[in-house]
């Protein structure tokens, strides 16, 4: 359902100050994402996956290569174009409002403001307090308020296809469990194709399949059992060509 | 009589549907076009002639004023001065309001002097709207003052809006607050073409545990250009919080300066201060729930000024 061609993402070169040396963040992905399939994307700090999620989303424009959806060239479509395609993102860092209520974002998302409906999707996400709707999405939030916040407005978007970036960064250990439970229930009642980016050990299990995305490449797909030798390199530093030696200050996990 | 454009005003500045219910005072052009008094609200002119007295009876609750003015005829500068004494223990609300309407070239403007003097434990909400209409292209100012003094525990609120249409705006606000007493004051501008809005607001903290907080929202588009000064000065242990935030749209320009005074050593003064373009997460966020880049503009500014 979803198709990434020869997928390309290149900046200029901060550090070489000139602009005419190139950064290659995603250097040739090529995937094809099955429809109604949980996949999880991981891999170290910086090496493309928040940058590839982006890219599905169109708030990167790829430098190169082709994104077919559901059939369809969306290459060049804008942000809210492949939104009303059926694409939802729930983003890392939350944007957050002055005079914005959740109120607000979740009528936005759900196309309504119909108070039964989105009372149902409360009861979706798991919301018991219905206070919680006229707060504002300030600067006031707890992160785990924001991301639950996130979390549903973009399933209250109802997509075929939904992007989570990193959804348990600041989320409680406690609350990631009913979070990929959510998740999946997307998946099997909506038949919603998932891809979460994470290094949490919940959402990389509960994936049909993952991808591990290291200097903008896709250095494995498939299960999380395979992928273990690999990741389990991640905790001490392992990428050597990464990390070029064993003290490097760049490289923390 | 009221006609068309003036009921457009009136709706516009004092959300009115026509004459209102209750105390009120509508002045059209620098002349009284109608008043009525209540029992417990009383409206007169002041002795010079220059403007009116509302006086509140002690302890009236849940009632209101409206004192709307409108102008529509060219060439007019229309200077009035007002005073509100708001007795022990009331809790009202006043509606005031200035809208203009231009239709020529030649300047039209408004200077609403207003003088609160509030009574010991009493509450009142202020609404002040601007608005200013028609295709004329004579220059529309509106240069409004309050003064407000608070007795012991009074609670006054303020919510100061001028979206649009104003050509020049020089706003000055002035309190002194009593012990216990709070102050808040919201204001909302939005500027655009080649409008200037200046908004200067002295504060000052007298009594012990008296608490203010100021929140200035402005969107400065086109080429226009807004100025903020805020001073709050506390004498006494108290509370004082200033919030300006200003969203710049094509050439718009703004000067924000907030500034704290303790002069006590118990004093907590605090302030926050922002200007720049929408932000970028925000505008991604709305365009990624499905909305258009105006679209996603326009909420967020919406929002911002609600």
């Amino acid at each position: 359902m979803l198709e990434l061609k020869d997928i390309y993402f290149t900046v200029p070169d901060e550090e070489a100050g000139n602009g005419l040396i190139q950064k290659t963040i995603l250097d040739g992905i090529s995937f094809t994402f099955e429809k109604g399939k949980f996949y999880g994307i991981t891999g170290p700090n910086g090496g493309g996956k928040t940058t590839l999620a982006k890219t599905i989303m169109g708030i990167n424009k790829n430098t190169r290569g082709q994104i077919i959806y559901n059939g369809q060239d969306i290459t060049d479509m804008t942000i809210t174009e492949r939104a009303r395609q059926g694409i939802a993102y729930g983003f890392q860092q939350s944007a957050r409002f002055k005079g914005v209520t959740f109120r607000d974002l979740l009528s936005i998302a759900a196309g309504t403001d119909d108070e039964g409906k989105l009372m149902d999707i409360l009861a979706r996400v798991g919301f018991c307090s219905l206070d919680f709707l006229d707060k504002p999405v300030d600067s006031k939030l707890s992160g785990g308020e924001i991301k639950k916040i996130e979390l549903a407005t973009t399933i209250a978007r109802n997509p075929g296809l939904a992007i989570y970036d990193e959804p348990d960064t600041g989320i409680d250990l406690w609350t990631i469990d009913p979070m990929v439970r959510l998740i999946k229930r997307q998946i099997t009642e909506n038949g919603t194709t998932t891809i979460v980016v994470s290094h949490n050990k919940a959402f990389l299990a509960a994936a049909d399949c993952l991808l591990l995305i290291k200097k903008g490449q896709i250095a494995y797909t498939g299960d999380l059992e395979g992928a273990m030798p690999l990741l389990s390199d991640l905790s001490v530093c392992g990428y050597a060509n990464l990390c070029e030696g064993d003290i490097d200050a760049r490289c923390y996990r | 009589m009221l006609d068309a454009i003036d009921k457009n005003l009136l709706k516009a500045v004092a959300g009115l549907d026509g004459i209102p219910k209750g105390a009120f005072n509508i002045r059209k052009n620098g002349k009284l076009l109608s008043r009525a008094v209540s029992e417990n609200i009383n409206i007169e002119p002041n002795e010079d002639g220059t403007g009116i007295v509302v006086t509140v009876k002690p302890g009236v609750i849940n009632e209101s004023v409206h004192i709307p003015v409108i102008l529509n005829q060219a060439g007019l500068h229309d200077v009035v001065y007002n005073t509100f004494i708001i007795g022990e223990g009331a809790d009202v609300t006043i509606v005031a309001g200035c809208g203009i309407h231009c239709s020529g070239s030649r300047p039209e403007g408004h200077e609403g002097i207003h003088e609160f003097r509030v009574g010991k434990n009493a509450t009142i909400r202020y609404q002040e709207k601007h608005v200013a209409t028609g295709e004329g292209k004579g220059k529309r100012s509106l240069n409004p003052t309050t003064k407000v003094y608070l007795d012991e525990n009074a609670v006054v609120e303020m919510e100061l809006t001028q979206i649009g249409g104003v050509d020049e705006a020089k706003r000055v606000n002035e309190a002194e607050l009593g012990p216990g007493s709070s102050l808040f004051v919201t204001e909302r501008i939005l500027t655009e073409g080649h409008q200037i809005a200046i908004s200067e607001n002295n504060i000052i903290l007298k009594g012990h545990h008296s608490k203010t907080n100021l929140v200035s929202r402005s969107v400065i588009k086109e080429n226009s250009k807004q100025d903020f000064y805020a001073n709050v000065e506390a004498r006494a242990k108290s509370f004082g919080h200033i919030e300006c935030d200003a969203i710049i749209m094509g050439n718009g320009m703004n000067e924000t300066v907030p500034a704290l005074r303790a002069l006590h050593p118990d004093a907590e003064l605090t302030h926050e201060a922002s200007i720049g373009k929408i932000a970028n997460d925000q505008l991604i966020k709305l365009m990624s729930l499905g909305l258009t880049y105006d679209e996603a503009v326009d909420r967020i500014i919406r929002g911002f000024l609600k």
